[in-house]
């Protein structure tokens, strides 16, 4: 259980209310029950016992003389435990047994009040006292202090524990109603984010009609709208991605058979129709990518994406296009890295990143690419031999269609699309991405999260992300 | 003349392919959406059905499934660039290469070549190979392991042949690609790495749990014999 949540809290608030006030309650019958006995008691069976007990005590001391009635007080006491006593109409203790300060007190005010009166203390003990007329005439006080509380009551402290923990227990219960939908509205909210669009918190509401269950309600209409609104975002982008390309496919193989029918003379013209069809359609396949990773119709999956052999393979693949260029690309450091999220995703993202790389380092030199971890971080490197970019420039070249140098950019064929669609999918995985001059080139530099470890660590890697 | 079949929803283009694909000696069938195009797939008169994966009611994904069930003609998948989910979902079920959309016609011819070279029963007269727990039988095009028999597309098939022509050796991607796909391995290609763990889940590990075939880093994949380290 965690201490902090609302169901903890409302459950601790609801029991220590519950059992102050049954505490309170108890406190105050007790306290009240002790100060004044109910007067009404002498009335009953009880009382009639008692003044029984008081009339023929009385006689006995009357008629039989103080010795008898000591050998009656003492089988009373050892039979029932009760103190007797026997005062004059003066108030003077006619028994031998020393005067209890109860049955002083009670004794005193049945001279003043010349009625019977009871006393409870605090531990339920009641004394009673009466004035008795003797057969012969002769006013007596008697008082009898009983050994047993007089009235059958549950001991305070085991009545206000058992009313405790029953409030406890209509606490708890209280608590997990209340807290309940939270929990379920918690986990789909949770499910919705993690890009399950389906669920909805009602059927888990049942019949409930509270505020609460309104605020699932409400919950369950924002859901119904973002899904829809996702919905037809990706709905829209897959009918542009058709309807922007049919015309380029169909112009593709139109070119083709013009290639066929046509006479040499017309070879440059048809290579720069394909050329610039094929740029066409890279940019329209570049700007759908970057609209749907804006438009958060993208979604990361939690895949394992083994980071050091998707870098690898990008390595090799851009190698084998850069040679042509005189150009290279070399994995000079691959660390372990684990990361969790799209393997397509972050590897255009690398591969975007190293393509610019190769766009501008100098022929016969070599992009490197390192791949360290550093605590929780995934860090990738990748390096040119190029011109670099002026200072003031290089917070920009993230931003879609920036363009450093017109005239550097034109010659290299870019569109400038590639470090924009690099810079959401990093964020997108929740990393950040950066560039920096460095002397004799420039560098991008990619920080992703690691991936949590997952329990037995491989042997055969010697060097892991440690946490 | 080869016979192809298309299905493909723009009728525009499934004409200027037709007319291109004529001076190839590849006559060309167009079919524009998923149930008739299932239907025309299914009655074997081609030699490689062309599927695009946008197709309107049903979508090429799902006429794949169902041709897969019950035929084994070479399918090659058209797919929107960009929709990697597309590509390795149409290489699970059982394509034999993709391409996306838009496609330069000479690649796509030359991919069609690829195919039909390798389906041509080249194989037939090959010895059937035994080893460990695989058994491969060139002239039938089946294979079983432990005994059991595995369904295997027509790539995965000729990669798996590769692989047992030279267990223990490290093949390279490129020269995978080639053998069981019939081309060279372009840029950016991943199919070769799909086809590889469709055959290595298809096989499952050996008894001993141990890897069946494992890739090596910057090199390929070697195909490990029991017990064997690479």
């Amino acid at each position: 259980m965690r201490f902090r949540s609302v169901f903890f809290k409302l459950f601790l608030c609801f029991w220590l209310m519950g059992a102050v006030i049954t505490a309170a309650l108890n406190l105050s019958v007790w306290l009240r029950t002790g100060a004044e006995p109910n007067p009404e008691r002498n009335r009953g069976a009880f009382g009639e016992a008692l003044n029984l007990y008081a009339e023929s005590a009385v006689q006995v001391y009357d008629r039989e003389g103080p010795q008898a009635f000591q050998q009656y007080m003492n089988r009373s006491m050892k039979e029932a435990g009760s103190e007797l006593y026997l005062f004059d109409a003066n108030g003077q203790n006619l028994t031998s047994q020393r005067t209890s300060e109860e049955a002083a007190s009670v004794v005193s005010e049945i001279q003043a009040t010349e009625q019977h009166v009871a006393r409870v203390s605090a531990l339920g003990r009641l004394t009673w006292g009466r004035p008795v007329v003797a057969p012969s005439g002769k006013t007596y006080f008697f008082v009898v202090r009983l050994r047993q509380p007089y009235v059958p009551r549950n001991l305070p402290p085991l009545g206000t524990a058992i009313s405790i923990l029953i409030s406890g227990l209509i606490a708890y219960f209280l608590a997990l109603y209340l807290t309940s939908p939270l929990k379920k509205l918690q986990s789909t909210v949770k499910a919705f984010a993690e890009g399950n669009l389906d669920v909805r918190v009602s059927p888990a509401l049942g019949r409930r009609r509270d505020e609460l269950a309104d605020l699932g309600r409400e919950f369950d209409h924002m859901a119904e709208q973002i899904a829809a609104l996702i919905a037809s975002q990706k709905r829209l982008l897959a009918d542009i991605s058709h309807e922007l390309r049919s015309p380029l496919a169909r112009l593709t193989v139109a070119l083709e058979l013009a290639r066929r029918n046509s006479t040499d003379k017309a070879t440059t013209a048809l290579n720069r129709i394909e050329q610039e069809s094929e740029r066409l359609n890279k940019l329209v396949g570049q700007l759908l990518t970057l609209t749907r990773l804006e438009s958060g119709a993208e979604r990361v999956p939690p895949e394992m994406v083994v980071l050091e052999e998707l870098v690898q393979q990008v390595v090799d693949d851009a190698d084998f296009e850069a040679k042509p260029l005189n150009k290279k690309v070399k994995a000079l450091e691959l660390e372990h890295c684990r990361v969790r999220g799209s393997s397509e995703l972050v590897r255009s993202a690398v591969e975007n990143v190293i393509r610019n790389a190769i766009r501008y380092t100098s022929a016969g030199t070599a992009v490197e690419v390192y791949l360290r971890w550093r605590l929780d971080t995934a860090v990738l490197t990748v390096r040119d031999h190029g011109p670099g970019v002026p200072e003031t420039e290089l917070g920009h070249i993230f931003e879609p269609f920036y363009r450093v140098s017109e005239a550097r950019e034109r010659t290299s064929g870019g569109v400038g699309l590639g470090l924009s669609i690099a810079e959401r999918t990093v964020k997108l995985h929740g990393g950040t991405i950066r560039a920096e001059n460095t002397p004799g080139g420039f560098e991008v530099i990619i920080e992703l999260p690691l991936a949590p470890l997952p329990a037995p660590v491989p042997q055969t890697l010697e060097k892991q992300p440690v946490f | 003349m080869t016979s192809v079949l298309l299905v493909d929803d723009d009728a525009e283009l499934s004409k200027l392919l037709e007319e291109y694909l004529q001076s190839e000696q590849l006559s060309l069938e167009a079919a524009h959406d998923g149930p008739s195009g299932l239907e025309k797939a299914l009655s074997s008169r081609h030699a490689v059905v062309v599927l695009d994966v946008m197709l309107p009611g049903m979508s090429g994904l799902d006429v794949l499934k169902q041709l897969r069930q019950k035929s084994s003609v070479p399918v090659l998948m058209l797919t929107a660039r960009g929709s990697e989910l597309d590509r390795i979902l149409g290489l699970e079920l059982g394509a034999d290469d993709y391409l996306p959309k838009p496609f330069n016609p000479r690649e796509l011819v030359a991919r069609l070549r690829a195919i039909l070279r390798r389906t041509s029963g080249a194989n037939a007269a090959a010895h059937p190979v035994h080893l460990a727990d695989v058994e491969l039988h060139p002239e039938s095009r089946s294979v079983s392991c432990n005994g059991k028999p595995v369904s295997l597309t027509g790539a995965e098939f000729d990669l798996l042949y590769t692989f047992l022509r030279s267990p223990g050796k490290i093949i390279s991607r490129e020269d995978l690609t080639q053998a069981a796909l019939g081309r060279p391995m372009s840029p950016m290609d991943r199919s070769i790495d799909v086809h590889v763990s469709n055959l290595r889940r298809k096989l499952g590990p050996y008894d001993s749990e141990q890897e069946r075939i494992k890739a090596i880093r910057g090199s390929g994949y070697v195909y490990l014999l029991p017990g064997e380290q690479p």
